[in-house]
Parts: C-alpha cells; structure tokens; sequence
C-alpha cells in the first residue's frame, strides 16, 4: 500500500517536473491585441496516521489520495476592467471525487484604488489565508492550521456568486493603508464537501446546500511588516436532500431539510514578517445555529478555533514552521433529534477538541516547484455533529484520543 | 585648515565605500510621456503592489527587475518584502483573480529598455545605469506635493572625486518647511553622508509655494554619477 502511494507521488513529481519546463515560459498569449495571463497549480500529498483516519482518507495506511489542481486565465480589457476565470479540481479522500468546479470568475472594475467592484463567482475575503488557503506554493505548512481553516471544509467559505467593493485608503502621516472589503452573494457547497459526507454518515444524503453569504474584511497594514484585521461572515444556508427515519432506519427514506436560525463566524488576525521570519495567528469563532429536519429538530454548534504560527528561512530555499492550533466545539441538540444524538458542552473531551502541534520543513526545489514534510501531533478528534476532520464513517472501530500524522506534500505552480 | 578639510574628506570617502552596498543606489525611472517629475513613496508602493492603476493622471504599469540588489534595496525600502515576498504578493493575487503577474527583467539594460518602449510603464533601475530614454523621477512625499508646490529649485553639488569614483546613490531628507515656505530644517534620513551634506546645503536654499502651516515631508535626491 505505502510503496503504491510512493510510486503515486514520484509520478506526480515527475508530470510537475515535465510540465514545469513546459509552461514556465508559456505563461501568456495574445487574444484580439489583449495579453492573456495563464497561471496553474498542482499539488500532491501523503498522509500517514499511527492512530485515526484522518480528512477522510485510510491515512492509517498510508494515503495519497490528496490531490489538487487548478487553472486560470486572466486579461485586461481595458484600463480600469479585467476579468478571468480560475477551473478547481480535488480528490481528497472521499471529498471532491475529482469533480471540477468553478473556483473563481470575476469581472474587477477599479473606480480608485479606494473603490473598486468584482462580480461573479468571487473568492471570499476572510482572514489572512482563506481566499489562498488552495495554494500550497504560498504556505510554509502543508496543511494550514485546521481550527481555523478546515480543509474539508472549505466549500463553506471558499467563494460567494455575488460581488464584492473593496478599496485600499492611504492614512495620513506614517499610518500606513486600510484596505476594506464588503460583499455579498450565495454560496454553493458541492455535495461531496465534508459537511454533506459527515451527514451521510447518519444516512442524510444531500442534493443540494447552500444560501446567501454576506460580509466584510477590514485589514491595517502600518507597512512595518505588520498586518491586523478582522473579518465579519454571515450566512443564511438552506440544504435539501433525503434522510433515514431516525425512529425507524427500515422504514423509507423521508425529505430532509435544514435552513439557518442563525449563522455567523468572526475572525481576528495579526500578521508579522521581519526578514526572514514570520508569525501569523488568528482566532475564528462560528457560531451555527440550524434547524434541521425541516424544523422539527435544532442544532447549534459554537466553534473556537485558534492559532499561532511561525516560520523561518534558514537558507534561500529551506523554511522551518511550527504552529500550534486549538479547536474546540460545543454542540446542543433540541427538538426530537436529541432523544438519539446528545449535546455534547465539555471540550476538555476529545471529542470536543483537536490541539494540534506541528512542525514544518520546506525546501524550494524550483521557483515553481517545492516539497514539505510536516508532523502533526494531536490530542482529541472533535468529531461532533460539525465537521474537522475525523469522520466517523472513516473510524468505524471508533476514536483513539491521540493521533500523530506524517503529512508529505509537493506542489508546482506557473 | 586645508589639512583638516582633506582629513575630513578622506574619512568620509572610507566611511562612504564602507557603508556603500552595491544595492543601496536605485532610481525610478518612468516612460517619457509620463507627465510627472516626482513621485512619494506611498504611490510607489501603491502602483508596485497594483492597489492602483493611475498615476498622474494616466495608466501605470509596474515593471519589475526580477533580482539583484537594486531590486533587493527597492523592495525592501518602498514595498517592505524581498523578491521571494513580491512574487508571493503577486501570486496571491494571481490565483484569487484580484491581479496579474507585472512583467519581470533580469537586468537595468532590459528594465529601461521596457520601460523606454511602453507608455505608462515605470521600473527601478540601478541609479549607475544608462537611463537616457527614461524619464527619472524624483521620489518625495506625495502628502505635501500640490499643497507645498517647490517654486526654487537648487542642485546639489555632486564633488568630482566622488562622481570619478563612481560613488553616487539616492539621499534621503526630511525636510520642515515654514508656513512661508522656506526650508527650516533638513535632515540626513539615509544615504551617503558627503552627498547627504551637500544635499542639505541645497535643500537649504529651495523655496516652497507658502502654505497655511509648517510641513514636514521627506525628499529623494539621487546623485548618478554618470550624469
């Protein structure tokens, strides 16, 4: 098993490779006098785990099924308007399934520098690194720190169809820039994102979920090699599928739907790069609050996450990087789903919690190619009825309280 | 006297090749049709991080010399990031449809030959390089520029012994000026002490459009020694 996902990854470093040569030097063209930008980005993980299944896949063997890839175009049309579009393609675990999406396609008008407007499928502004978080090439870590930015979930935030005004206002004196963001759109999560597959789990299929999405980013940028911000999201998500009776799993399958109450998620985050080195920390809390089998049931999950990281260039090519991320779930169940699912309030249980250390290496191979290998140390699964990356269908012999993970990935971009 | 004078300009020339980085000297060069002269750290960092896209009332494009310690000392000084930190910049943006990749050179010789042939564009070069079919903008405070409109203008003198050995660079000042628009003060904020004194010297003469307070604001001079 574990020399079938070696053999995987040293195919895919070989295609980065091939590749790389190709379209390093064929990133633009010519369409009706106008330059083209084309850009992509590839990457290629293996994950090892001592103890639980982790992100959905078999990592207790050994997994790569973790891979990702994305293309863009992009042009000016004229001074103040350009447009692009960016295509997406995962398989991560039992997520995405290798089904393309539209990650981005936007028409960006800029009135000033202190006011512009993007419409179309727009990447969503929401702390330091959510818009990015798919760019394995921008990170020092493999895996961002998920308390904070869940990988299996990243079709909740990822991007709205909607627009967005955004500026940057220069201060007086030596105060730097504040650049802004608002916006507002709906968003679509694909059926095989990590919310959908955790509720598959308990039988729920989905067919579709999503809704409106709106929110602002306001960020400070003193130009000292600092950056604080916060970032407000709110949401009104409905989702529709079908569902097993839970009084009777033999009886047939019965409508299932969910819609918000409410549902909210405030970031704050602080940024700072001197030299060669960096650290970013950020604090997430969500608070969800649904009505689940078309009202009949309630579930509302307040989620803590938070982290501190740091990194350090040691040589041109080689980063060091360790964080230290802290999630913590509450979960209340109302209504007559709570006669079958308990609330679960104490986070000092593992199932309420992940405290995750990590420690990075990353070497630059090529300005367009880098591999990182990254070990992860966990205490507790926070396997609730809200998802962060342990499955129970994943777990079927249940939960360890402790799990260490190996992750190793490489990524090319042009 | 004359001994002391020569003692000085000795100990300042060793301090000067000392403290001289082969990337502490850059200038802004820009298209010919550009229609400014000068331009305030805060535009520089606002066009190369393409937060705007106008200029002086016209289209701007950044040009980037790929590496290099004139990029190193550009970027670190107006932009606070090295090379690695701008392409990351870029590719942020790049990849989240918010921006595009501006075209990268490898030399000065490519940069001024860019920037020569493409309206609207603006690079930094090495402040040695042959930049005749550029125009080379003075970098100063953009806060005060309009309201505190320089009416006299005097050039610094650039010593001979300094030009001949290639000692050269941008001095930078910061500069109060009275609400009559006289230069009050000027102080030595970076750059080659011996040019930096004779800057100030000239500074000291310049004479700005009256305003209604005093201002402080911050002057580039570059000394290129092959001009």
């Amino acid at each position: 098993m574990l020399s079938h996902m070696f053999v995987r990854m040293i195919r895919a470093v070989l295609v980065c490779l091939c590749a790389g040569h190709a379209f390093v030097h064929a990133q633009e063209f010519k369409l009706f006098d106008r330059t083209v930008q084309v850009h992509g980005f590839a990457s290629q993980g293996f994950v090892y785990t001592n103890e639980n299944n982790w992100l959905t896949m078999n990592t207790s063997g050994g997994s790569g099924a973790f891979t990702d890839f994305g293309l863009n175009m992009s042009t000016r049309i004229v001074e103040r308007l350009r447009v692009g579009a960016q295509v997406y393609d995962r398989n991560l675990g039992q997520l995405g399934q290798y089904h393309p999406s539209l990650d981005w396609a936007v028409a960006d008008y800029r009135f000033q520098s202190w006011l512009g407007f993007r419409g179309g499928k727009v990447k969503t502004t929401l702390g330091l690194f959510n818009d990015c978080q798919d760019q394995d090439f921008l990170h020092t870590f493999a895996l961002l720190p998920q308390s904070v930015y869940p990988t299996d979930l990243r079709d909740a935030t990822i991007a709205h169809v909607g627009g967005d005004f955004y500026g940057t206002i220069f201060l007086p004196r030596r105060l730097g820039d504040l650049s802004y963001t608002a916006y507002a759109g709906h968003r679509s999560d694909s059926i095989y994102s990590g919310y959908p597959y955790l509720l598959s789990g308990f039988g729920t299929h989905f067919t579709s979920f999503g809704g409106l999405q709106y929110g602002g980013d306001l960020r400070w940028n003193p130009r000292m090699g600092l950056v604080l911000g916060a970032s407000r999201l709110d949401q009104d998500t409905t989702g529709k599928g079908t569902a097993l009776n839970p009084a009777d799993h033999a009886a047939p399958r019965i409508p299932y739907s969910e819609s918000s109450r409410a549902d909210w998620m405030n970031q704050y985050y602080g940024e700072y790069a001197v030299g060669k080195a960096r650290i970013d920390s950020e604090y997430r809390r969500y608070v969800r609050d649904q009505l689940l089998f078309g009202g009949n049931s309630r579930n509302l999950t307040d989620v803590r996450g938070w982290y501190v990281s740091g990194s350090y260039r040691v040589a041109k090519r080689l980063d060091f990087g360790a964080y230290y991320s802290h999630y913590a779930i509450v979960s209340i169940i109302g209504g007559a789903l709570s006669q079958f699912v308990p609330s679960q309030t104490n986070t000092s249980l593992p199932a309420n919690h992940i405290y995750d250390k990590v420690i990075t290496g990353r070497i630059l191979l090529r300005k367009y190619w880098d591999a990182k290998i990254e070990g992860h140390f966990m205490d507790g699964f926070g396997s609730s009825t809200y998802p962060d990356g342990f499955y129970l269908q994943a777990n079927a012999n249940g939960f360890k309280p402790k799990t260490n993970a190996l992750v190793v990935k490489t990524s090319f971009s042009f | 006297m004359k001994n002391l004078k020569t003692f000085l300009m000795l100990a300042g020339l060793t301090a000067v090749a000392w403290q001289r980085a082969p990337g502490q000297t850059f200038k802004v060069i820009a298209n010919k049709t550009m229609p400014a002269d000068e331009i305030s750290p805060g535009e520089l960092r606002s066009i190369f991080l393409e937060q705007t896209l106008r200029f002086a009332g016209t289209s701007v494009e950044p040009v980037i010399e790929g590496s290099g310690p004139t990029s190193d000392a550009f970027l670190r000084e107006y932009l606070g990031r090295d090379a690695d930190g701008l392409r990351m910049y870029y590719r942020t943006l790049v990849f989240n449809g918010r921006g595009s990749m501006p075209n990268t050179f490898g030399s000065d010789a490519e940069v001024v030959a860019y920037v020569a042939k493409t309206k609207g564009a603006i690079g930094y070069v090495s402040a040695s390089s042959n930049a005749d079919n550029v125009k080379t903008l003075a970098i100063t405070s953009g806060r005060n520029r309009g309201e505190r409109i320089l009416l006299t203008h005097a050039d610094p003198e650039y010593p001979e012994i300094l030009r001949k050995m290639h000692i050269g660079g941008t001095v930078r000042l910061r500069v109060t000026i009275s609400a009559k628009g006289n230069v009050e003060t000027a102080d030595l904020l970076g750059g080659n002490p011996i040019l930096g004194e004779n800057a100030i010297t000239a500074v000291k003469r310049w004479v700005y459009a009256a305003g209604s307070s005093q201002a402080t604001i911050e002057v580039s001079i570059p000394f290129d020694p092959e001009h």
